[in-house]
């Protein structure tokens, strides 16, 4: 957008401020290469495998990799032992810890509320609590199989519980204040790859399971409420009243789906005395918060090794080992449909999604190179080349525009807006003024 | 019609694909969808490929359409699920999972699929002709109510039960005779398959392999398409047009434009 003509407008009323603000965020969003004034050192020795930028103040960025190391570095200032080390600014790490975890590191995360305490988890079973500041831990808890990922609610007022999703079939809340389990979710028929909290109510919680299925959890009460099936669909972004609803399709419903079966079956068998069929048996009484358990269906025809939420809390993405971007409306747990062109998914480790604030651009590490979608079209805007080896996690900073990516060669690279806004305004003015050169005489 | 599509330029550009049908959309209209006044481009576009497909010498296979095709010859992939899903819900056309590579899915037409049943289930003999019924039972119930990919064990018997006694025999035999796939993942969930199709799954996982091996083998990784498609495919009875769609609908070939025509070019991650 022509940065001066918008501030024009800005000024004299035409343009509201948060359109103008709107239009400069997604424009420098979509124009997205790899940085030339900016570079990380990072000194890992193996694969990155989760950034975080904290959410106070969008400055430190948390990078955990395969080696078990943790490093957190500074955003904002590049630290220059020289006057001047080049064009590109480094940012070397403020703190670099070695010997963190024995094996590899999977998840890292800020303290939602500030940037005094972080936790890490490993895939040596052990989620560590750590003090920023004398980076030594402080709490830590054994859990029965390797982790993949934590999560902690952003904005939760009433508890501070860590999710974690291991490779038991069970997914943990750890409490921080308390320092033991709290809650044991079960429910997963395989491992849980991924977790991820509602950012719209801070007692939901999302899962997805290496058996395929994403499950929500509502952690007041036992049992998932939903699960995803990617057989129900809706076509566009709210579930239009279709006619046939009225017609009780049994593939309408999800919940009345399970009770009418039953209750086909129970009639079947009063029709038919002799039934030689050995249904399967009811393994205890069916609590309310239990009948889920039963629920087989699959969000993806592999392992879910991805779940990201978007910011209004209204839209689910998650991706799949089947190579699939799938994209759930949260309020009616339906598949909207949208196709996002081909990628090819690493399928053994679990990846981390990138969305802007504004729902408008998905990122999706694809193997060596990452791929920034739009949310709703599913077309390809930009694919980034950089990296040598598979990319992991990316991570997109609201504040600057920019995305961290973060790979199995070891870098963490930086993306930022192609043009400056100071170039940019540079470049308007210059066409301004011949035009204006031309019409200053009368 | 079937004719004058063939001896068309193959591989048409998109622009191309959405004109044609409009001239044929009279004689559609004579076919499943006389409801609709107006043609979607899923619908034209599965019309079209049925009519291209391969005549094979030694099976014989009514058309079905593969999805990554579909995705090559509609512009918008958002659009052209969604019709599916429409068509699905509409009985027109079934959709199944196919067990070659990760996401594959083969698209029928309905009565296609009804004589391939029915092919099927006279070529298989049954030696307890009791047991028959439950194609009948099947085609009536099963198919008619059940529009998704997947069914569940209880699912199954409770619906073949409003047609009579469903005991475990009835089950293994629907397997047997190739209309019911287990899941490797689930125990109590079954695929739907079209029956005596294995050969040409076979036929296209190979096919493909020998296609990219092909253009892998070129100095620049890519070849024109006129030159490509006058080669046959040794390991495949689908020819060679079918796997290049399904190729690039699949994103593991691109197409560029170029001075002297339309190159294939292998596409790098």
């Amino acid at each position: 957008m022509k940065m001066w003509k918008a501030i024009k407008e800005r000024e004299d009323g035409s343009l509201r401020p948060s359109a103008f603000r709107k239009g400069v965020v997604s424009s420098r969003a979509a124009s997205l290469h790899l940085s030339n004034s900016k570079e990380f050192i990072s000194l890992h020795r193996g694969a990155i495998n989760s950034l975080q930028i904290d959410s106070t103040e969008g400055r430190y960025l948390l990078s955990a990799a395969s080696d078990g190391t943790v490093a957190v570095f500074d955003t904002h200032q590049p630290t220059s032992s020289h006057s001047h080390e080049g064009p590109i600014a480094k940012h070397r790490s403020l703190f670099h810890l070695t010997g963190a975890h024995k094996f590899a590191i999977s998840n890292a995360l800020w303290y939602p509320v500030d940037t005094g305490l972080f936790i890490t988890a490993s895939f040596d079973h052990y989620v560590k609590l750590w003090d920023t500041n004398s980076t030594q831990v402080v709490m830590d808890y054994k859990l029965p199989a390797k982790v993949y990922g934590i999560a902690m609610s952003a904005f939760a007022t009433t508890h501070t519980l860590i999710a974690t999703a291991t490779a038991d079939v069970q997914v943990r809340l750890c409490d921080l204040a308390s320092g033991a389990f709290t809650h044991t979710l079960s429910g997963h028929r395989d491992g849980v790859m991924s977790v991820e909290w509602s950012s719209s109510s801070e007692f939901v919680l999302m899962t997805g399971g290496c058996d395929g299925a994403i499950r929500f959890w509502d952690i007041r009460r036992p049992g998932s409420f939903l699960v995803l099936d990617q057989s129900l669909s809706q076509l566009g972004r709210r579930p239009p009243l279709l006619p046939r609803a009225f017609n009780n399709e049994p593939s309408s419903h999800p919940t009345s789906s399970k009770s009418s079966s039953s209750i086909r079956i129970l009639a079947a068998q009063k029709r038919t005395s002799q039934k030689k069929i050995q249904l399967k048996p009811a393994t205890q009484r069916s609590h309310p918060g239990m009948t889920s358990s039963q629920n087989h269906a699959t969000a993806h025809y592999g392992a879910v090794n991805g779940l990201r939420a978007t910011a209004d809390g209204l839209y689910l993405l998650s991706s799949g080992s089947d190579s699939r971007l799938r994209l759930w409306d949260i309020e009616s747990g339906r598949n909207t449909l949208v196709n996002y062109e081909a990628m090819h998914i690493q399928t053994s480790k679990p990846i981390q999604l990138a969305v802007t604030p504004d729902s408008s651009l998905v990122f999706v590490p694809c193997m060596a190179s990452l791929k920034a979608y739009d949310v709703w079209s599913g077309t390809t805007i930009n694919t980034y080349r950089g990296h040598y080896e598979s990319v992991n996690c990316c991570f997109f900073n609201a504040q600057d525009q920019e995305l961290y990516t973060g790979s199995n060669d070891r870098q963490i690279l930086v993306w930022s807006p192609s043009i400056p806004a100071a170039t940019q305004m540079e470049t308007d003015c210059k066409g301004g003024t011949s035009i204006d050169q031309d019409n200053w005489s009368d | 019609m079937a004719e004058s599509s063939q001896s068309r330029g193959k591989k048409r550009s998109r622009s191309e694909s959405e004109d044609d049908p409009d001239a044929d959309a009279a004689s559609l209209q004579s076919i499943q969808l006389e409801n609709d006044l107006t043609f979607t481009d899923t619908a034209v576009a599965l019309q079209m490929m049925k009519a291209q497909f391969p005549k094979l010498d030694k099976v014989v296979v009514r058309p079905f359409i593969l999805r990554s095709q579909l995705y090559s010859s509609v512009k918008d992939r958002t659009q052209v699920d969604r019709d599916l899903e429409s068509l699905k819900k509409e009985a027109v056309v079934r959709v199944f999972k196919l067990n070659t590579g990760k996401d594959d899915h083969a698209i029928m037409f309905m009565d296609d699929y009804l004589a391939q049943m029915e092919n099927a289930v006279k070529r298989y003999d049954v030696k307890d002709k009791e047991l028959s019924e439950v194609f009948d039972w099947f085609k009536q119930y099963v198919i008619k109510s059940k529009t998704d990919v997947s069914i569940s064990h209880p699912d199954l018997c409770s619906l073949l039960s409003n047609g009579g006694d469903v005991t475990e025999k009835h089950v293994t035999l629907l397997i047997n005779a190739g209309l019911l796939t287990r899941q490797l993942i689930d125990q109590n969930l079954y695929w739907f398959a079209i029956p005596n199709i294995g050969s040409i799954l076979k036929g296209l996982s190979q096919g493909r392999k020998e296609l990219l091996s092909l253009i892998n083998q070129t100095k620049y990784k890519e070849m024109v398409l006129a030159n490509l498609e006058k080669k046959r495919l040794r390991l495949s009875p689908l020819d060679i047009r079918f796997h290049i769609r399904d190729l690039i609908g699949s994103g593991l070939l691109k197409t560029v434009q170029s001075p002297i025509g339309v190159l294939i070019r292998l596409s790098r991650d």
